[in-house]
């Protein structure tokens, strides 16, 4: 083999890892390198690219999904770690096909978002901020919605979508 | 073409949803970072870790060991595969004139030295963590040296030096002089889609999916690096995670991707990792000033001397040189400007929102509020007295200028008139209030663009130019202005953007986007409109009516009292979509760019009539910005709780996305006063906060009421539709207004930015 051609490899099916992701409700089989966080797991190996990557390192909150209802940094959780659990992204949180989340009409209707690409996150997180009771005032939007960056710098608008959006949610959950 | 193009429907200046918002909200948008293909091999990069010097040695033999790995490009291998192609700045294309993995030689700390390729992500990278590189190390000079200049040789034959009249006299015999030097740091555009690049080649065709604000940039230069036909390559971006001018010339980064993608047979991804884009690609350099201002009791500017320092790479000179715009603000007769490079071991600085306006307008800008206050006199007056219709440079005049309206419609919203101008006088408990302001200008810039409509049968309208949506709201501003031209409902209209296969669009950078796209969607609507009408003329409805009075409204043709629905003037033509075609040039544009524009354009060269060489007027947008600070007595935190601009940027094709813009605009401002640094480690040129824990952006926590005010403004010199654009305006000023109010709080004159709390202690 010359010394410029590429080297022959593979990756050794010992290391890889079997397991089970359930996202979004349903089953995913799938062998992967241990070290695989939950976010590659969603974006490189199921397609599911809704989830985003903006720092890999629990630093933006682009990668927020819900596992069990509990708005997590998928970056920073391993994907065999979820194995067992129920994992939403933003592809999941539609009601229907025709019908969105109120928090997605919400982020629509108020323009609370420019490139969209930390946007996915920002309603992920918003989501659960409404459910656990922690978007009752704008101060507390604010604070509780500080982990989730964005450099288009919507913030405004992501508080006005996250106050309308909240009163839906309480309504549809009486 | 020479065609009355006159928006007079409802559609443009309406405010709608941005169209593609559904898509962004359910994570079906799909960035150039989404790419998954079959068999993809994945690629990390390794940076080097010094400044200068070169590299000794490098040893791969425990990298090429780990599992999965297939490939590491090192200067062995890959020296001479790409091919030096000319800086952007120069008229070319890459962000940089260092050529990757070319050389031994180290030109600033964070440069590419190898990337290696492996089955997984994870394997890459475990394996570039593990190449043994020896360096020959020299002595890096990292930037300029403390705040206050030292002299330097001039350099940079770019540098048009805009001057009149006699400064130097003019300031011995003033009433009132300012003196003072200003800085402003290093930063980096940090937007959340890191920098990825996907390679796949089918034959010797390339695709290259890479988040850009021009595509055919990317795809001509890409081309010219690696040697090949402009035509084998295609450039995808339909849209862009951020870019901020980060993604406008094109990065070392992309050629390695095609080459190892070559090499391997399969296409490879690389995710540079958020430390490593601050150096990928490029950043706004750091910047000192001195300003002189002389004015006469009355406070009218009598003599204004502005000199700068911008450091720039050994490999390049790039400048701002932000004096074309504060030596054209206000009415002086006296003018002398000058700007200096400082080359450093640096990577090559480049574009970010406003690049030359941010630095150069806070200098200009703190130095009018100083010379208010010596003046003791109320800065929007200061304003007001030295406001002028003509450039004073050129004599020209202004094609429009609305700064006055702004001042007035943004202080009576922000509750100006209350302020007492005693500095720390207004108190609230534990927190000194101030209140500040400054003004925003951005130059109205133009390109050529080409763009192609079709109209089927169905009264659908297809609109397909290779444009870029950054966010901006690009496809809902051009989808506005097909519906106006063509009389359809919105949601008939489908746009295509970013995508070297669709006709030339300019580089979506110094805010001419939508002038530049949208008046050729309208000419490629009028060349439908054209056809429709004269065949209508003929028979049908509308026979006998002049093809010119013939306009297309609400899904008719309408002439003379007459009309017809477009769907059956639609089948009057053919079986197939009628489709108009337009190669827009600016009306404004030089002869050179009237005769070569397009041309250039197709190669990817950006070619834009710039708000100073618009023939016989010059163009600007203004702005008003107005800002309340708080300043705790104890801590000094400092807290931003409301800012008010009001803008004119000429016609205003999507007003909500406009405004989206704007607010966005405003709060970079108060990142840019209060928050970003890249800060260096100056003993070996090294950037140390390269991430998002430590390199300061606003969160929401920092952000409470914003305002923007819209303010007509009718411009019918710039181009024919009015519009001037609005994407950078709002973030230039915005700092100086800040330091403005800081000072108004607490007496500090803050000359050095950011502005922390250790500055007030
Ligand atoms: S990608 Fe997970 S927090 Fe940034
Ligand atoms: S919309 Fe661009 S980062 Fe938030």
């Amino acid at each position: 083999m010359d010394a410029n051609s590429p080297l022959k490899a593979s990756l050794s099916a010992s290391r890889a890892l079997k397991l089970v992701l359930s996202v979004n409700g349903r089953d995913h089989r799938l062998s992967l390198d241990p070290r695989v966080t939950l976010l590659d797991a969603l974006r490189e190996h199921l397609g599911l690219t809704g989830t985003k990557k903006g720092c890999d390192q629990g630093q933006c909150g682009a990668c927020t999904v819900h596992v069990d209802g509990q708005r997590v940094l998928s970056c920073l959780t391993l994907a065999a770690s979820v194995e067992g659990k129920a994992v939403t992204t933003i592809e999941g949180l539609a009601l229907d096909e025709s019908t969105l989340h109120p928090m997605q009409q919400a982020f629509m209707d108020h323009d609370a978002f420019q490139c969209g690409y930390c946007t996915p996150g920002q309603i992920m997180s918003a989501v659960a901020c409404v459910m656990e009771g922690l978007a009752e005032t704008d101060d507390d939007i604010r604070e509780y919605m500080s982990g989730n960056l964005c450099r288009c710098a919507a913030y405004p608008n992501i508080v006005a979508a996250i106050k309308q959006a909240r009163a839906e949610m309480k309504r549809s959950r009486k | 073409m020479s065609v009355q193009i006159k928006a007079n429907g409802d559609m443009i200046g309406r405010a709608v949803p941005r169209i593609d918002g559904r898509l962004k909200v359910t994570g079906a948008a799909c960035y150039p970072s989404d790419v998954v293909l079959d068999d993809t091999a994945h690629a990390f990069l390794v940076m080097s870790t010094i400044a200068r010097g070169r590299i000794s040695a490098l040893d791969l033999t425990e990298a090429q060991a780990v599992d999965g790995v297939i490939d590491i490009l090192t200067y062995e291998n890959t020296k001479g595969k790409v091919h030096k192609v000319r800086f952007f700045a120069l008229g070319g294309y890459t962000s940089t004139s260092i050529v990757p993995l070319d050389t031994r030689k180290i030109w600033h700390d964070g440069q590419i030295i190898a990337m290696v390729v492996a089955e997984t992500f994870e394997a890459a990278r475990e394996a570039a963590y593990m190449i043994r590189v020896d360096y020959m190390e020299r002595r890096a000079v990292s930037g300029l040296d403390g705040r206050k200049p030292q002299p330097r040789a001039a350099a940079g034959f770019l540098s048009s030096e805009p001057g009149v009249g006699d400064p130097e006299t003019a300031y011995q015999e003033a009433d009132v002089k300012i003196d003072a030097y200003y800085s402003t740091p290093a930063q980096h555009h940090n937007a959340i889609e890191l920098y990825a690049t996907t390679c796949a080649w089918s034959g010797d065709q390339l695709t290259v999916y890479e988040s850009s604000q021009y595509v055919y940039g990317l795809k001509n230069g890409v081309a010219k690096q690696l040697g090949i036909r402009p035509e084998r390559v295609r450039a995808v971006s339909p849209f862009v995670g951020g870019a901020f001018g980060s993604k406008a010339a094109i990065t070392p980064r992309t050629a390695l991707v095609a080459i190892a993608a070559k090499r391997l047979g399969r296409p490879v991804k690389l995710v540079a990792t958020r430390q490593q884009g601050f150096t990928v690609s490029s950043y706004r350099a750091e910047t000192q000033h001195h300003i002189k201002l002389g004015a006469d009791r009355s406070g009218r500017l009598t003599s204004l001397s502005h000199e700068g320092w911008e450091i720039s790479s050994r490999a390049d000179d790039y400048k701002v040189a932000g004096t074309d715009t504060t030596s054209l603000l206000y009415a002086c007769p006296n003018v002398a400007t000058h700007v200096n490079i400082v080359h450093a071991d640096r990577s090559t600085p480049g574009f970010m929102r406003s690049p030359a306006e941010v630095p150069y307008m806070f200098a200009l800008e703190s130095a009018m509020d100083e010379l208010a206050v010596k003046l003791r006199m109320d800065p929007v007056e200061l304003r007001r007295l030295n406001d002028t219709q003509i450039d004073p440079i050129n004599q020209k005049p202004f094609s429009s200028r609305s700064l006055i309206a702004c001042y007035d419609r943004a202080a009576a919203a922000f509750g100006w008139a209350k302020r007492n101008p005693e500095p720390g006088s207004m108190q609230d408990r534990d927190w000194l209030i101030g209140w500040g302001c400054a003004t925003a200008c951005y130059p109205t810039n133009i390109g050529p663009a080409e763009v192609r409509v079709t109209l089927a049968p169905n009264g659908k309208a297809r609109v397909r130019t290779a444009g870029h949506d950054l966010g901006t709201g690009a496809y809902t501003a051009i989808a506005l202005t097909a519906a106006e031209f063509l009389g359809i409902p919105l949601e008939d209209v489908n746009v295509e953007l970013g995508d070297s296969s669709l006709p030339p669009a300019p580089v979506a950078g110094g805010s001419n986007a939508t002038a530049s796209i949208c008046n050729a969607v309208a000419h490629a609507c009028e060349d439908i409109r054209e056809r429709l009408a004269r065949a209508a003329s003929h028979e049908g409805a509308l026979r006998g009516v002049d093809p010119a009075v013939i306009r297309l409204r609400e899904g008719m043709l309408v002439g003379a009292d007459k009309s017809e629905p477009l769907k059956s003037a639609l089948l009057r033509i053919g079986f197939g979509p009628v489709e108009g075609h337009a190669k827009y040039t600016p009306e404004v544009a030089s002869v050179p760019i009237k005769l070569l524009g397009h041309t250039l354009l197709s190669k990817g060269i950006p070619v834009l009539t710039v708000g100073t060489s618009a023939g016989n007027h010059v163009q600007y947008a203004f702005g008003a910005e107005f800002v309340e600070v708080r300043v705790h007595k104890r801590t000094r935190e400092i807290r931003v709780p409301r800012l008010v601009g009001a803008f004119a940027a000429g016609r205003i094709v999507s007003p909500i996305t406009a405004r989206s813009q704007l607010l966005g605009a405003l709060i970079w401002g108060v990142a840019s006063a209060l928050h970003e640094e890249t800060e260096i480690d100056e003993r070996v040129a090294r950037y140390v906060n390269k991430d998002l824990a430590d390199y300061m952006i606003p969160v929401s926590a920092d952000i409470r009421d914003v305002e923007v005010i819209l303010v007509p403004e009718e411009d019918n010199k710039v181009n024919a539709l009015g519009i001037k654009g609005v994407g950078e305006l709002g973030n230039v000023g915005t700092n100086a207004a800040i330091a403005n109010a800081v000072y108004h709080a607490t007496g500090r004159r803050i000359r050095n930015l950011p502005i922390r709390m250790e500055d007030l202690l």
